[in-house]
């Protein structure tokens, strides 16, 4: 047995305002509306309840709202209105999986299928208490109604504040006070209801069907069905790709760091709260911002476990820009999250212990700010023959193989000297005999060599690099055992390493 | 007649509240060590480099203290545990460590890194290098990776900074190092030319080049090395110390070690 048909509308006011002001906060306490088109016929599309107050309406230009005086006044920004659309549509999902959009001026609306609801989230008023909770949650202001019919719900949430909660064979009367305009109909019949003294669709409803549709043709039955609560609808309901972005556009461009992450942490913390609903953690946050002079700045953010720490994460976003700031002024600001489904690792309980990988993480951002991102890691060594030739890999701690082989017995070490000190060497029968680095005066003891180290294949008599291994000592007695190199290209003498 | 240890109770308590358990000597603590992988130096540290605790090995260049240090990693490495080598003048060399046993990948590198900053008193803002940043680079890092706790070992390689330089870290950065590798079971083993932790230091080995031979003649190899504890604060051996605070050990080079093979 099919449950009885239960709708929810969700209607949000001046959307283009809320989508801006959820990720301001700083501007939510004063007066701001949002212009629209081309400068010099800009038009407020939407405004804050402040600005309502103070006397501001739809289609003022930026002189009179100049005129009004200290208010604020930011650009319309559609991608910032596009992810906060996602963001709301994302919170809906929470209640029901059949969501179907609808069409409003400067406003977001959607109407959730909610039949068969009730044990799991109680009946209708509290039902509707916990989804404005939820969306207040993301920084959204809305007004909610629930009802039988998907129409009265959608026309009475669109009309109304707070919450209605319309109980069945109510419709007519919760839509009589409702204004005819509601209908969306062409001018013309306005101005034909205007001179009937028609206003409400309470006043509609009450008009006889069999007198109407002689004169409006069959649109008046579902005018009619619209305003008794009773008109028929077959629900379409969205399929939305789950994607984690946020994204703002700044009336003044941002230089200072700590600006840019005050609005960056509200970011992060919408999407972790967004991958939270279903469970998930956020594995990777990709950065991108628009700057000044048509620049682009792209950065990665990777945790080694996928988190939803917002704390960590933003300190993460802090330290890379530490590392990393932008070149120019930033004006747009995007943030997209990877979302990962582990957020813990299993430890064994005879294992070493090993750096918990969140703080990790944070340490080597620090250690990355500090002396350069491709200075902290792991070595790797390559597969060559050329000496010296490594490179730096990211340091992880998870899933490390351990190493099977056996330890060798002790064996000397080099310390390498980088770059190479260059040496003033005195040559005696073709070996190095004396030699002076810096100020320290070095007489060779034994020399072996010369290794041939670098050079032409194709000619064995040439080699452009020869190293020797020599013992020496000072004139206080201090013996070194090191590691010469000599240049034929350049014909220098360079301390290459220790043996230590 | 009161007994010697009535006496020393009666002393105890009378002193109580200026010098707390005056005349019983305090509990030796018996440290949790681990293996260098040298035998002669295990021998000569009782077991090993103590964990969370601060062990310096001091000496000239060529006096294998590299060596040491690598191969104490290569120990913990090889147990799966995770280190760190914080390199203030960048001369690591990852092929020897590789070459001594150590797992790389489990291996943080620190390469500490000369930044050149404006220097004001110059025509022109022109840049110059600061001797001190590779420093103090290295010591916060250290600090950092202490703090963060998890690793078995760390390394702070300042065997190349000059004494002046090493002798001016404040006492205090040294007992917080200690106070933090404490507290997280991190063994930080100092790497320089002299002890610079002073009285932060559980261990400190003096290191010196004996001698130096050669295979067949003609590459070198055979090296050997002095090794004398200079100071070991957590000894369990509280009598007469009979072993001889000086000790030698060999190494030998990689190509040697394929020789013999």
């Amino acid at each position: 047995m099919n449950p009885a048909p239960l709708y929810a509308a969700v209607h949000v006011a001046e959307f283009p305002a809320q989508a801006i002001l959820r990720l301001r906060p700083d501007l939510q306490a004063g007066p701001v509306v949002i212009l629209d088109g081309s400068s010099p016929q800009e038009s407020v599309c939407a405004f804050n309840t402040h600005a309502r107050k103070r006397g501001v309406v739809a289609g003022m230009t930026r002189l009179e709202i100049e005129e009004l005086g200290n208010i604020h006044i930011l650009a319309r920004a559609r991608e910032t209105e596009a992810a906060a659309r996602s963001v709301l549509l994302e919170a809906l999902s929470q209640f029901s999986p059949r969501i179907e959009e609808t069409f409003a001026v400067n406003a977001c609306s959607f109407v959730l299928d909610i039949a068969g609801s009730e044990r799991l989230f109680g009946p209708s008023e509290r039902f509707a208490q916990r989804l404005r909770d939820t969306i207040s949650a993301t920084g959204f202001r809305a007004s909610i109604s629930i009802s039988s019919n998907f129409h009265t719900a959608r026309i009475k949430c669109e009309f109304s504040r707070g919450i209605s909660v319309i109980p069945i064979d109510r419709e007519s009367a919760a839509l009589a006070s409702v204004p005819i305009s509601a209908l969306h109909l062409d001018v013309d019949y306005y101005e034909t209801f205007a001179l009937w003294g028609i206003g409400t669709l309470g006043e509609l409803a009450a008009l006889p069907e069999g007198e109407m549709i002689p004169r409006f043709g069959q649109h008046a039955h579902q005018w009619l069905a619209l305003a008794r609560g009773d008109a028929d609808h077959t629900f379409q309901p969205l399929e939305e790709k789950f994607e984690l972005k946020e994204h703002i556009e700044f009336e003044t461009h941002i230089e200072q760091i700590d600006a840019l992450l005050f609005i960056g942490a509200n970011m992060i913390g919408n999407l972790v709260a967004r991958a939270s609903c279903r469970a998930l953690s956020l594995a990777s946050i990709h950065i991108e911002m628009s700057l000044e002079r048509s620049l682009i700045y792209k950065r990665l953010i990777q945790p080694a476990i996928p988190s939803e720490d917002r704390k960590f994460l933003l300190k993460l976003l802090q330290l890379e820009l530490a590392a990393h700031p932008p070149q120019a002024a930033v004006i747009s600001l995007t943030l997209t999250a990877d979302a990962g489904r582990q957020s813990k690792i299993q430890l064994g309980l005879f294992a070493p212990q090993t750096p918990e990988p969140s703080r990790l993480d944070v340490t080597l951002a620090r250690l990355k700010a500090m002396v350069g991102s491709d200075r902290v890691g792991s070595p790797a060594l390559l597969d060559s023959h050329c000496p010296g030739s490594f490179q730096m890999q990211d340091f992880s701690v998870i899933n490390q193989p351990r190493q099977s082989q056996q330890i060798a017995a002790p064996r000397t070490s080099l310390r390498r000297i980088r770059p190479p000190h260059a040496l003033a060497m005195r040559i005696d029968s073709g070996k190095p005999r004396v030699f002076r680095d810096g100020p320290s005066r070095y007489e060779v003891s034994v020399a072996y060599g010369p290794w041939q180290s670098s050079g032409s294949w194709w000619d064995v008599d040439r080699w452009d690099l020869e190293e020797w291994d020599v013992m020496a000592t000072t004139s206080i007695g201090e013996s070194i055992s090191c590691l010469l190199v000599h240049d034929h290209l350049n014909n220098k003498w360079l301390l290459d390493a220790y043996y230590d | 007649m009161p007994s010697s240890a009535t006496l020393r109770q009666q002393i105890e308590t009378a002193f109580q509240h200026r010098y707390p358990s005056a005349l019983t000597p305090s509990p030796k603590t018996i440290r949790d060590v681990f293996p260098t992988g040298i035998d002669r130096i295990d021998e000569l540290l009782n077991g090993g480099i103590p964990v969370g605790a601060i062990t310096e090995l001091t000496g000239p260049a060529s006096s294998g203290r590299t060596s040491i240090a690598l191969s104490a990693l290569a120990q913990r490495t090889h147990e799966g545990s995770v280190c760190a080598w914080i390199d203030a003048r960048d001369s690591l060399d990852p092929e020897s460590a590789a070459s001594t046993g150590v797992a790389l990948n489990h291996l943080l590198w620190v390469r500490c890194n000369e930044r050149a900053k404006p220097d004001r008193s110059q025509p022109n803002g022109t840049r110059i290098a600061q001797s001190w940043t590779r420093l103090d680079q290295a010591l916060r890092a250290t600090d950092l990776l202490l703090q963060s706790g998890g690793f078995s070992a760390i390394v702070l390689d300042l065997a190349d900074e000059a004494i002046e330089h090493g002798r001016r870290i404040p006492l205090a950065t040294w007992f917080r190092y200690r106070q933090a590798a404490d507290r997280t079971r991190c063994s930080l083993v100092v790497l320089g030319k002299a002890p610079y932790a002073q009285s932060s230091a559980a261990v400190v080995v003096e290191c010196s080049p004996a001698a130096v031979n050669s295979v067949y003649g003609t590459v070198i190899g055979d090296f050997c090395y002095r090794v004398q504890r200079k100071r070991e604060r957590f000894s369990p051996i509280t009598s007469i110390d009979r072993k001889p605070p000086t000790s030698t050990w060999t190494a030998q080079t990689a190509w040697e070690a394929e020789k013999r093979a």
